[in-house]
């Protein structure tokens, strides 16, 4: 009967110290760039300007500096408030996979209230509006999924995972249809194409020289702080992770799981669709791409940093490095394609995570299992 | 380790074929992979001055794509920067797969400007509002912007090709082959019809020179409503063949498969994009194509004349509308297939393209050509008769001026007399 066992058993290691830890992910960080390394040498690459270029993103000696910082942070900012939020689901074991739709349900809500109001608020107030828009849209959009699941047991991963086509084809509606009412689409244009919005719907930036600080660079990191207090020193806050390690244990402790959960959920989805809006208001027009599937996204960066939140903050500030320098770095080789790009960073992420599992579980040849008993 | 292989295997293939490359082949039949990295490619050596001259290129999809529209334009600017003298792999700076998003096209220009682009590229549609805002945010940058109609007086052009003048050639083609066989159903796979002036003026223009050959040809449409889906070309086409009994299927959509059906259904075609004679060699008879490098050598040529002030890059472009033809060598037939085409069709086609370099007449006008062939010779007809709609309403009275330009390439939404969308 022993043949019949597996080869290889998956064994949880005891608590890995810190060191160990960090020990882990440098070495898979270099197996990583080694990996890639390998690959760009056969496209005729030469790995080492390649990853300078990644790094440093092609800032130094750059004609217009400012303008990368600028769009490194319309890149940081909806990946950082999507990868907190879905922590927030996550804590309590709710499986949002549904950032995508939620996000672009914020967005398109945030362009609706631009494209009726626009001309008529001023700027600070519209900004206001879109945000506000945004997230009422991307939180319903989520928390009826939250319904479903306490009303009747849902499955929440395939309802928010579906929801997420739903969304997209509905704003592809709207950017493809070419008729008098929609007010979205650009009159002026023969072919279907997303307007951009009236100058007052824009985002607001703070000029520093020539540089323009996105404010919602400035909300996002407020955001964190919150989220921070709310998670780690408030009784809502310990109501979730309770919730989360054991939904009896908190309905004995005379919590109202329903509510703790369609009240968090809310809120998880209510920030991913203001992520949306302030994507939607930095970018001054609605696209069917404009999530940069920060929804994906931002569930690998809520689990890599182990839903800590500011683990969250360091792990999508190094997914937006790795983001925004393959492309970076990819424009100077014309062999380099943008595929090839997403590659690279898919074999560092994997490999990433392939560490820290190793950190956590280890695997012992069949045969052996009694031994380690 | 098979895929290990596999690569290598891919590697030692592209640098052989690139080391084989060069020449004058045009840019279509060229199958050399883009992006490979040779080091002898470049014969002329770039001259010191310009060194430093940066092309930047926007694409819809990958330069190592292998056929289709990107492939196409990638191959084209190669091309054109080879034959000046500029070396691709180090002054050639390319953001691909950029989506129709206002805000990533304005993320790549901005990327572009600041790794050195003295000009930028953009080839897609749906760039048009970034690279009109761009142009005006960088001054010191020349933008051009393919098949769109923006523009402004100092750096900002747009380009596209008289393409309907080659589909005349190649209707000409399919009209004499329906001649030939004696069946006057001639199908079109089509992405679009009148939604687009770009495919409904190319549709005209085919069964306008189908009808200069073979005055009872019929052109029937198929529209897939996608600019390029495989089986959707392939059952549109085999549909065609199906219900109207067609025997040339011509196509404007990106793959060679309607071609690849009328070869499985023992008649004939004509292709897009590229001489699909070698995908369809028992079908294909020629194919409208462009030929961008002429394009792009012009327009870097005109940048790099501007030593520095992108202002000047209109006047040198010589206005900011970029709209040449066969005149200028921007389209054409692809050479004819002899083997298929009925008999004397090149002698047709190079008498037709003659009279169009010269100026004299176009395909859109109150003036219908047909043709006397003796021995060989190819003698013209004009007879003045008007250009007509499918519903019978008058586009041009008999012998006045051809529609304007302005419609051929932004307006036009009818489809002429013997042309049945079904």
């Amino acid at each position: 009967m022993k043949s019949r066992q597996p080869l290889f058993h998956v064994v949880k290691r005891d608590q890995a110290g810190p060191g160990r830890q960090l020990a882990a992910y440098v070495a898979a960080v270099v197996l990583a760039l080694a990996v890639g390394a390998v690959l760009l040498l056969i496209q005729g690459v030469e790995p080492f300007t390649f990853y300078r270029q990644l790094i440093t993103m092609g800032i130094p000696g750059s004609r217009y500096p400012w303008r990368s910082v600028e769009n490194f942070i319309k890149l940081f900012v909806p990946l950082l408030i999507t990868s907190l939020a879905l922590a927030l689901a996550f804590k309590m074991r709710f499986w949002n996979i549904g950032g995508e739709g939620q996000f672009i349900m914020g967005a398109f809500w945030a362009g609706f209230a631009a494209m009726q109001l626009g001309e008529t608020l001023p700027r600070p107030l519209m900004v206001l509006v879109m945000a506000l828009c945004g997230a009422l849209g991307g939180g319903l959009y989520g928390v009826f999924v939250a319904a479903l699941k306490v009303k009747w047991g849902t499955n929440e991963t395939l309802l928010t995972l579906m929801l997420n086509y739903v969304a997209l084809y509905f704003l592809q509606y709207f950017a493809e249809t070419k008729t008098d009412w929609n007010f979205f689409l650009d009159p002026g244009s023969a072919r279907p194409k997303f307007a951009k919005f009236p100058a007052n719907a824009q985002m607001i930036t703070i000029s520093i020289g020539p540089f323009n600080l996105n404010l919602s660079l400035i909300i996002a990191v407020g955001l964190c702080v919150l989220l921070y207090i709310y998670l780690n020193y408030t009784k809502r806050g310990y109501e979730i992770a309770v919730v989360g390690d054991s939904p009896n244990t908190a309905r004995y402790a005379g919590m109202k799981v329903g509510r703790i959960v369609i009240r968090t959920i809310f809120l998880s989805a209510a920030l991913i669709g203001l992520a949306g809006a302030f994507q939607a208001s930095s970018a001054g027009v609605l696209s069917t791409s404009i999530t940069n599937d920060v929804g994906w996204t931002g569930v690998v960066v809520a689990w890599l940093a182990k839903l800590n939140t500011v683990g969250i903050v360091a792990a999508s500030l190094l997914i937006t490095v790795l983001q925004y320098g393959c492309q970076t770095a990819s424009t100077t080789y014309p062999s380099i394609d943008a595929n090839f790009a997403n590659l690279l960073q898919g074999v560092i992420l994997f490999i990433v995570l392939a560490a820290d599992f190793f950190t956590r579980f280890k695997l012992v040849p069949r045969g052996r299992r009694e031994a380690v008993k | 380790m098979k895929k290990l292989l596999a690569m290598a295997l891919a590697a030692a293939m592209s640098l052989s074929l690139a080391a084989c490359g060069g020449g004058d082949t045009p840019p279509a039949a060229s199958s050399k992979p883009a992006g490979s990295n040779p080091p002898a490619a470049s014969s002329t050596p770039a001259p010191a001055d310009n060194g430093d001259f940066k092309v930047g290129a926007i694409y819809i999809t990958s330069q190592n794509d292998v056929a289709g529209y990107t492939f196409q334009h990638h191959n084209g600017i190669t091309t054109a920067m080879k034959d000046i003298g500029l070396d691709p792999a180090k002054q050639l700076l390319i953001v691909d797969n950029v989506a129709e998003n206002y805000d990533d096209v304005c993320k790549a220009i901005d990327t572009l400007a600041n790794q050195g682009a003295n000009v930028i590229f953009g080839i897609s549609f749906g760039y048009i509002d970034a690279m009109n805002d761009k142009a005006e945010e960088y001054p010191d940058i020349c933008f051009s912007h393919g098949t769109g109609y923006m523009a402004n007086e100092t750096n900002f052009n747009n380009y596209f090709g008289r393409i309907y003048q080659a589909r005349y050639l190649a209707g000409i083609a399919a009209g004499m082959k329906s001649v030939e066989t004696g069946n006057n159903s001639i199908g079109y796979v089509a992405a679009y019809n009148t939604e687009y002036a770009e495919t409904c003026s190319g549709i005209n223009a085919f069964a306008l020179g189908a009808q200069s050959a073979n005055p009872d040809a019929a052109v029937y449409v198929k529209k897939i409503n996608t600019w390029g889906d495989e089986n959707l070309e392939r059952q549109a086409a085999q549909a065609l063949v199906d219900t109207y009994n067609c025997g040339v299927v011509s196509q404007h959509c990106d793959s060679a498969q309607p071609q690849l059906v009328a070869a499985e259904n023992n008649v004939f075609g004509c292709g897009y994009n590229s001489d699909m004679t070698e995908q369809a060699p028992t079908a294909h008879i020629t194919a409208a194509i462009w030929h961008w490098n002429v394009y792009y050598q012009t327009a870097i040529e005109a940048a790099m004349a501007c030593e520095g002030d992108a202002s000047k890059f209109v006047e040198k472009m010589g206005g900011n509308a970029y709209y040449a033809g066969l005149k200028e060598g921007f389209v054409d037939a692809s050479p004819v297939n002899e083997a298929v085409a009925a008999p004397n069709t090149v002698a047709v086609m190079d008498a037709v393209r003659e009279l169009i370099k010269s100026g004299e007449w176009d395909v859109f006008t109150g003036v219908k050509l047909s043709y006397n062939i003796a021995d060989g010779k190819v003698e013209i007809v004009k007879t003045d008769a008007p250009l007509m709609d499918n519903q019978g309403s008058e586009i041009v009275p008999a012998g006045g001026p051809s529609v304007d330009d302005g419609v051929i390439k932004g307006s036009m939404n009818y489809n002429v007399q013997g042309v049945q969308e079904g």
